[in-house]
């Protein structure tokens, strides 16, 4: 019995201390390590914090590269499988988009109403961007249902982001790092929701099942009859800290005799999730009375400031607009100048041009007189036959010889 | 057969292959863990583990398997250390097997790791229930260790295999 009890412990010894050849650590020190990292990963120190942020992003990374030829394949799959049934979905698609645009106008008129209200209700007003991010690891456990996505606290992801698919509700962050975050999907078993069943108007908290849907849990005693095949489930934003009115699902019924169990079929599959949307939304305080009343009060302060600065602005403008005008009259000035210079050219040209004219006259005057000098030049002419006529230059003979050699007395 | 005439570099690859399954076993999002069918799923690495440190191989390091348990952890979402001790309990396990076995037998072996299995399964299903408040389905655990249990001999004729490979 002794032996058999000491054949044990030595067995035990053995398989705890003994290192083989290969081996560099006993297993004896790694289970110690182990439970020293289990330990410390259950506290939030800092340090601990950042060394699994830069274990987290190494490590999905590298899944990141190791899934690419089981994506590529998967992908590849689910493509072929996306033409086989191309014409089917274009059909149908063609069928829900005449219906979605005549629904659109409506849904828009009703978002802007709700904007409306929800500003007068809230204390908060709250802008909201939607990021768009890839998902780099999927990895599915059979416990666990998250995503890790491509952004992290570089793009102000934070702890409760809510994540979507399309307009669809997919779930929240649950852990940043810095360029890198963990989504709990909604099907996760520790995922509650409050959400509010419509048209009925039932309050309730959809809770994850670990699988590919939900269930409605929580509803107040008697109403459960209430809710009917098909309704809609969307968040009721109770508790803050899911937006609401985010559409996450249909109601399914499931008639188990005794009772009825109501299961919440995602708008969204989780499992063909690519690319999702993490909405980042920022505050700004909507003041109260009192704060508002000393806000009257330092913006009637401000309001002749404002004026001031009004009116300097304006007497801005208007330096600006003379000094446009200066430059514009500068140009004119410019512009007539050499308008006036042109003129003159124009007239110099014009005299030399009449000149050219007169003088072309002149010279036709000439050869008219010397044309008819040959004719009657004879007649006019005062010669020894002929006492009556002039003296060759003077103006008498020139006039004569134009008037054809008839002499004027 | 495969045969290796000169020892060399795809020699050492196929020496270091189980590790390399291991790795990307625990890396991959094809999780053979969780192959998204109902009611089935198996964890590989387990069988893995504890077909390679019962068989003693020599490239089947104690310290890469731990950080094999901490990738698991983080591509998982598990407590980082959960795995890794799992892991390390199947290696003292096999360990333990080794030294109290004189002549070995595939169907104790087999029924040696229906208990070790489910020994470390509870242990992490406590853990996690208990101090992490973890919401488990205790049924996915079942399915898993039975499943597990079911395809060791499988994966135990398939190893088999190899070894043979790099003994010829």
């Amino acid at each position: 019995m002794a032996s058999s009890r000491d054949d044990f412990i030595i067995a035990i010894r053995s398989a705890f201390l003994k290192k083989s050849t290969q081996q560099k650590f006993s297993l004896l020190t790694l289970v110690f390590v182990s439970i020293f990292t289990i330990i410390l990963s259950s506290f939030d120190f800092k340090f601990i914090r950042y060394l699994k942020a830069g274990i987290s992003e190494a490590v999905y990374r590298s899944s990141f590269i190791v899934s690419i030829p089981e994506n590529f394949l998967k992908n590849t799959f689910f493509e072929i499988k996306e033409y086989s049934s191309f014409f089917q979905n274009y059909k149908s698609n063609k069928e829900e988009l005449n219906e979605l645009k005549s629904k659109s106008i409506s849904d828009q008129i009703t978002q802007y109403e709700n904007k409306e209200l929800k500003e007068l209700i809230n204390n908060y007003t709250l802008s909201s961007d939607k990021l768009l991010a890839k998902i780099i690891v999927d990895h599915d456990s059979p416990y666990l249902k998250s995503i890790i996505i491509n952004k992290g606290s570089k793009d102000n992801i934070k702890i409760g982001t809510n994540i979507y698919d399309r307009s669809y509700l997919v779930g929240r962050v649950v852990e940043v790092n810095y360029k890198t975050s963990r989504v709990l999907l909604l099907s996760d078993l520790n995922s509650n929701v409050p959400v509010t069943i419509a048209p009925q108007n039932i309050q309730a908290i959809i809770t994850g099942t670990g699988k590919n849907y939900g269930e409605i849990k929580y509803i107040k005693e008697g109403i459960s009859n209430l809710i009917l095949e098909d309704s809609i489930v969307y968040t009721s934003g109770t508790g803050a800290i899911f937006k609401s009115g985010i559409p996450i699902g249909r109601i399914d019924v499931v008639d188990t005799g005794n009772s009825k169990k109501f299961k919440v079929d995602f708008y969204s599959d989780f499992g063909q999730l690519k690319y999702v949307f993490a909405e980042l939304v920022t505050k700004t305080e909507v003041k109260n009375e009192d704060q508002q009343a000393e806000i009257d009060d330092t913006q009637k302060i401000n309001t002749i400031d404002t004026k001031l600065q009004i009116l300097e602005d304006e007497k801005k403008i208007i330096e600006q607009t003379n000094l446009k005008l200066k430059e514009e009259n500068e140009s004119l000035k410019i512009t007539i100048n050499n308008l006036n210079k042109q003129n003159v050219d124009f007239r110099n040209e014009l005299y030399d041009q009449k000149q050219i004219i007169a003088q072309y006259n002149i010279d036709l005057d000439e050869i008219e007189f010397l044309r008819l000098n040959l004719k009657f030049g004879h007649q006019c002419r005062k010669s020894f036959l002929n006492n009556d006529g002039f003296e060759v230059g003077t103006l008498e003979y020139k006039s004569c010889v134009m008037n054809k050699g008839q002499i004027n007395d | 057969m495969t045969k290796f005439k000169s020892k060399g570099l795809y020699f050492k690859f196929y020496t270091f292959l189980p590790i390399i399954a291991l790795f990307i076993s625990v890396l991959n999002e094809f999780d053979l863990n969780y192959l998204k069918l109902k009611y089935f799923s198996f964890n590989f690495p387990f069988i893995l583990i504890f077909f390679f440190t019962l068989k003693d191989f020599k490239n089947f390091d104690y310290l890469l398997v731990f950080l094999a348990g901490l990738i698991n952890d983080t591509v998982v979402g598990l407590p980082l250390g959960i795995s890794s001790l799992s892991y390390i309990l199947i290696c003292i396990a096999t360990s333990y097997l080794r030294n109290i076995t004189i002549r070995p037998n595939p169907i104790k072996d087999w029924f040696y790791f229906l208990f070790i299995i489910s020994l470390i399964n509870s242990m992490n299903y406590s853990i996690l229930s208990l101090f992490f408040s973890y919401d488990l389905l205790l049924l996915s655990y079942l399915v898993n260790i039975f499943f597990t249990f079911i395809l060791y001999m499988f994966f135990t004729y398939l190893f088999k295999y190899y070894l043979r490979g790099l003994n010829d």
